[in-house]
């Protein structure tokens, strides 16, 4: 009866969207609670899920009893789950927040609501074309979301990504008809058949696929050089908006990347597409560099975080490429963990902006002593982004360095090293900047005044200035301690992630 | 029986060093007189432990695993036993001295610590437990000397260097044992291994004394408190020789001949002084000559040499301790430390005059003392060299350590006229505190004993059974042997009245070789602090000026560009954004159809 949760997770969200709206011609201010009953719903099905998948092994649900691979098929296996639990919290804890900071409006949560529908049916769906359709709804809600303090700035990003990403998204959907032309078949799982059955591994029809595929997803993680939208977006979205969409959109998109290439292409593709995998490797580690050195030189918060965030998912995409068992398994570690990662960050910043106006790095200073906590989640947060053990994002670059350099033992070759050598270099280009936000918060050595601290933030009308909100400073807290628990979690991933990569790399 | 055994378990359990660090914890926290009887006792234990061990204790104990290596914490064999009963003894009669010597509560508790690593070094059963007592040593006698403040500060870095460097030489030396025999522990081998024996020679030679790396010595003996005084003149140098010995148990006549060459340099120098203390530092290098001069005949001559050698670091411990209390009583009661100022002492102090006079003839090698015993022993051995052949048909190794005889002799004649007679008492100051003297008493009283009942001496050191064999001729109070010594004693008088006035000529008018030597390394030291500081300054403006030029270049793309006459936008807007998919796809499709 659990796969009954599958479709439902997918479903409601994106049908409660439509009551915040409906309602909202009688009642003011009725989406935040239809949207907390929703989110809170969602979060209980995916530790349901998660609990099912963890300690009985993957199933499945046929939408509307049409059997695959005619019909759709949504899937909880081990990696799905993790990103459909994270999903599902990082969601409810930006409620959180944007009850106190905002966005507020009725048409904020609806599409709040069709975001975490369409995440969540990312993460669960089974069929390429499927994917493409939950790709859109995210896409396009999120661009909504961008603009939703409709100042001039936010729309022009939100512009700019719904041109791109449109552009995007149009090529993965060519990939997959190209996909579908050498298959003629949607499903995941059949197509993984298929490929070897119908075509072959070299067949041009399913090598162009694969790029359009894999460019198209380029373009939704954000890597170096079609990440260009993405520092708009981040910067000029409301803050709870990017709170959400650092934490959850480009992750549910190097998931897609993950399961596209290992579960429909699978690992034999790459063994025999030598172009392909140095391609890959090529692009992440620019990726790495590029974005962490990007993220250097900013002086806004937000807009350096969101280069980092190219950077890092850079690192996933490399353990993709790397195709090492334990490579993978960080890159699943650092997928989950940079979510929270940047959630906790954005959220940290957005409270920082609410209370105190900060948005530049000068602005900062001193802010330690005003909003102690806050300020100490925050550094625990970004020096868990560096990779400072024990924390969740030392454990996934550990894992993509170790999976790197062995594959290079392991082959001989340079390019694993080269990986290896280029995460390193980024640790200490996030060290930099992580380090400026510290020494800035910390030790700026500037008497602040409490009555000049005025709240200029972009959602300034919400928080009282000079305060920071007890409730998402609770959450941010637990962030900070849960990116750190989970440091010490290692053997913990690779237990509940063995059976998936065991599958994988059979 | 198994009663005895039983209590034997336990000794061996027991590392002294543990007893004595928890004691010197404790003279800080207890009151004073607590404090110090507490040390006393743990010194004590120290002492009573090693005698019963001696009795069937010996052994690897505490035996264990380090880091992944084997070491041995706690070894008890015939040496370190030797070395526990004197250290044991002798610090608690320095304890009982410190307390009646008004030293402050730290100087017992430093001295105390000082002595726990000491014996650490002393039952080290491996290499790498012996080098890290042996830097321990160097830190807390570093301390000791810093704890009296003003001018022993100065003196107490200059050890301190001294005794980094020579820390740093022996570990350097044990790094290459390991590498070259694969293993720390005494047991697997003979010694340290032949391509560590420069290395370690040098390594243990500056804690020895060696000539030309002496300079320490009397530099820092003298500046600290009394007390400390007599702590430390036993304990640094007569571990270096015992470890000395540990490192190249076959000896060689190189460390025999610099034994000879120490004992007349040290005597000559000690010549010169009148601080007391400076004149007695000096013959702890003289002193450590004869002892060297013993262990570099161990293969020449044989055990005979080793026990001489042994024999006389034992005394030398009880002897040289005694003179620097019984010195160190009349500088805390008169506050003078220049033997011309004083004079007609004998009268007002006569306990430290008698006890003086114990020190010096234990020193000096008079009969009835327990320095005739060992020194004779070493002299015997030295005599049966005859390379290098000079008079008397005895060879060069015996007469320089005779010379060295004679000039001790003439510097404790010179010592002892100046204390204690010379001229009429210009200060009457009181004789020795009763803890002072009761501290001294031991330490004479076991002088008199060792020399009078000198096979317990033999009891205590190794190879007993050989020593006390009739193969060997070991008969102290020969004819022949007492010859010598008195003629060593016409020879010291003589000499010293006669030479007194060049010699006060001299003392004037000759350094030793700190005089080149601190000088030196202090310029050396500052020209290249400021090298190295203003080299470093240099990188760190070019370093500083590149990392500006990029965060400038990095901070302002824009304004970059538009001074290279580039007029474009860098960001990317949707248009270019489109162009960049665009091109991906292409290359990413040409990447692979065409790869």
């Amino acid at each position: 009866m659990t796969d009954v949760l599958l479709p439902l997770s997918i479903a409601v969200p994106i049908v409660a969207a439509t009551l915040p709206l409906a309602l909202g011609l009688r009642y003011d201010e009725v989406g935040w609670p239809i949207a907390a009953v929703t989110t809170l719903g969602l979060v209980g099905s995916a530790a349901a899920v998660a609990f099912e998948v963890y300690t009985g092994g993957p199933f499945d649900h046929e939408l509307g009893g049409f059997a695959p691979p005619i019909g759709i098929e949504l899937v909880a296996d081990e990696l799905s789950a993790a990103v459909f639990l994270l999903v599902a919290l990082v969601s409810a804890a930006t409620l959180v927040l944007s009850r106190v900071i905002g966005p507020r409006g009725n048409a904020f949560h609806s599409a709040y609501l069709l975001l975490s529908g369409g995440l969540v049916g990312v993460s669960l769906t089974g069929d390429l074309f499927n994917l493409f359709v939950f790709l859109e709804i995210v896409g396009l809600t999120t661009y909504a979301l961008i603009a939703a303090d409709r100042s001039g700035a936010s729309a022009y990003a939100s512009l700019k990504y719904l041109v791109v990403g449109t552009v995007g998204a149009s090529l993965y959907l060519v990939g997959v008809g190209y996909v579908f032309l050498a298959t003629g078949t949607l499903n995941m799982a059949d197509v993984s058949v298929q490929i070897v059955e119908r075509a072959s591994y070299t067949d041009p029809l399913v090598q162009a696929g694969f790029a359009f595929i894999a460019v198209g997803f380029a373009l939704k993680i954000a890597l170096f050089p079609v990440h260009t939208w993405q520092p708009d977006a981040y910067q000029r979205a409301p803050d709870a908006v990017t709170t959400l969409v650092a934490a959850l959109v480009s992750t549910a998109s190097a998931y897609a990347l993950i399961r596209v290439t290992y579960s429909v292409f699978t690992v034999d593709f790459l063994a025999a597409n030598d172009a392909i995998v140095t391609v890959i490797l090529l692009v992440s580690g620019v990726s790495i560099l590029a974005g962490s050195a990007l993220a250097v030189m900013q002086s806004d918060l937000k807009r350096m975080f969101a280069y980092s965030s190219v950077a890092q998912f850079g690192m996933i995409v490399a353990a993709v490429g790397i195709a090492d068992e334990t490579a993978l398994l960080g890159g699943i570690v650092h997928l989950v963990g940079h979510g929270l990662l940047k959630f906790g960050l954005f959220c940290g910043l957005a409270l920082l902006a609410a209370g105190y106006g900060a948005r530049r790095v000068e602005d900062l200073a001193s802010l330690a002593r005003d909003a102690p906590f806050a300020s100490g989640a925050l550094a625990v947060l970004g020096l868990a982004l560096v990779g400072i053990p024990p924390s969740v994002g030392f454990l996934g670059k550990w894992y993509i360095a170790l999976g790197a350099v062995r594959s290079a033992g392991a082959t001989g070759g340079v390019v694993g090293v080269g990986i290896a050598a280029v995460i390193l270099a980024s640790t200490l280009f996030t060290l930099a900047y992580v380090a400026r936000v510290i020494e800035r918060l910390y030790f700026a050595g500037v008497e602040r005044d409490p009555g000049t601290a005025v709240a200029d933030g972009g959602s300034g009308d919400a928080a009282v200035p000079g305060t920071i909100p007890t409730a998402p400073l609770v959450v941010l807290v637990a962030a900070a301690l849960v990116a750190v628990g989970l440091g010490f979690a290692g053997a913990a991933f690779e237990t509940l992630l063995d059976p998936y990569l065991s599958e994988v790399f059979a | 029986m198994t009663g005895a055994t039983g209590a034997t378990a336990a000794l061996t359990a027991v590392p002294p060093y543990l007893v004595v660090a928890v004691a010197s914890l404790l003279v800080l926290a207890l009151p004073r007189a607590l404090g110090h009887g507490l040390g006393a006792l743990a010194t004590a234990f120290v002492f009573a432990q090693a005698v019963l061990l001696g009795d069937g204790g010996t052994g690897a104990h505490l035996a264990t695993t380090f880091l992944g290596f084997d070491v041995v914490f706690f070894n008890v064999d015939q040496f370190s036993l030797l070395m526990g009963v004197v250290v044991g003894f002798l610090a608690t009669a320095a304890v009982l001295y410190a307390y009646g010597s008004d030293a402050p509560k730290w100087v017992a508790s430093l001295a105390l610590i000082y002595v726990a690593t000491t014996l650490g070094t002393i039952y080290a059963g491996d290499w790498l437990t012996l080098v890290f007592f042996w830097e321990l040593t160097a830190v807390t006698s570093t301390l000791l000397v810093w704890q009296h403040g003003g001018a022993a500060v100065r003196a107490g870095y200059r050890y301190a260097l001294f005794h980094g460097t020579g820390g740093t030489v022996l570990l350097a030396a044990v790094v290459v044992h390991f590498a070259n025999a694969g293993t720390f522990l005494f047991s697997a081998t003979n010694g340290i291994h032949p391509a560590a024996t420069v290395l370690a020679a040098i390594g243990i030679g500056i804690n020895c004394g060696f000539v030309f790396l002496h300079s320490w010595l009397p530099d820092t003996y003298p500046r600290p408190h009394v007390a400390a005084s007599v702590f430390l003149s036993v304990f640094t140098t007569k571990t270096a020789a015992y470890v000395m010995y540990r490192a190249f148990p076959e000896g060689g006549m190189w460390l025999a001949y610099l034994g000879g060459f120490m004992a007349v340099y040290g005597a000559f120098f000690a010549l010169l002084q009148y601080d007391p203390r400076r004149l007695l530092s000096y013959h702890i290098q003289a002193q450590l000559g004869y002892m060297l001069a013993g262990f570099g005949l161990a293969t020449a001559v044989g055990e005979f040499a080793v026990v001489g050698g042994f024999a006389h670091l034992f005394n030398n411990v009880l002897y040289k301790s005694l003179l620097f209390m019984a010195v160190g009583v009349v500088i805390y009661r008169t506050g003078v430390e220049d033997i011309r100022e004083m004079g007609g002492l004998w009268r007002v102090m006569p306990v430290t005059f008698l006890v003086y006079v114990v020190g010096a003839a234990s020193i000096t090698a008079v009969p009835g003392f327990n320095g005739f015993i060992s020194k004779g022993m070493v002299l015997d051995s030295a005599h049966e060299i005859h390379n290098y052949v000079l008079l008397l048909d005895s060879g060069l190794l015996w007469w320089l350590l005779v010379l060295g005889g004679v000039g001790t002799f003439m510097s404790f004649i010179k010592l002892g006229y100046y204390v204690f007679f010379h001229g009429s008492a210009t200060l009457s100051p009181d004789d020795a505190t009763p803890f002072q003297t009761a501290g001294m008493l031991l330490a004479a009283g076991a002088c008199v004993f060792f020399g009078v009942f000198y096979t317990q001496l033999i009891e205590l050191m190794p190879f007993t059974d050989l020593i006390l064999s009739d193969e060997v001729y070991f008969k102290p109070y020969s004819r022949s042997h007492l010859t010598e010594s008195a003629a060593l004693l016409v020879a010291g008088f003589v000499g010293f009245f006669a030479l007194k006035r060049p010699l006060g000529w001299l003392a004037h008018h000759m350094r030793d070789v700190d005089a080149v030597l601190f000088p030196a390394t202090f310029y050396a030291g500052r020209w290249s602090v400021w090298g190295v500081t203003e080299a470093w300054a240099a990188v760190d403006r070019a370093t500083m000026r590149v990392v500006a030029g990029a965060k400038w270049v990095a901070m302002n793309p824009r304004r970059l560009l538009a001074a290279a006459g580039v007029d474009a936008e860098i960001r990317a807007g949707i248009g270019r954004s489109v162009l960049l998919l665009t091109l991906t796809a292409a290359v990413a499709l040409f990447a692979l159809l065409l790869g």
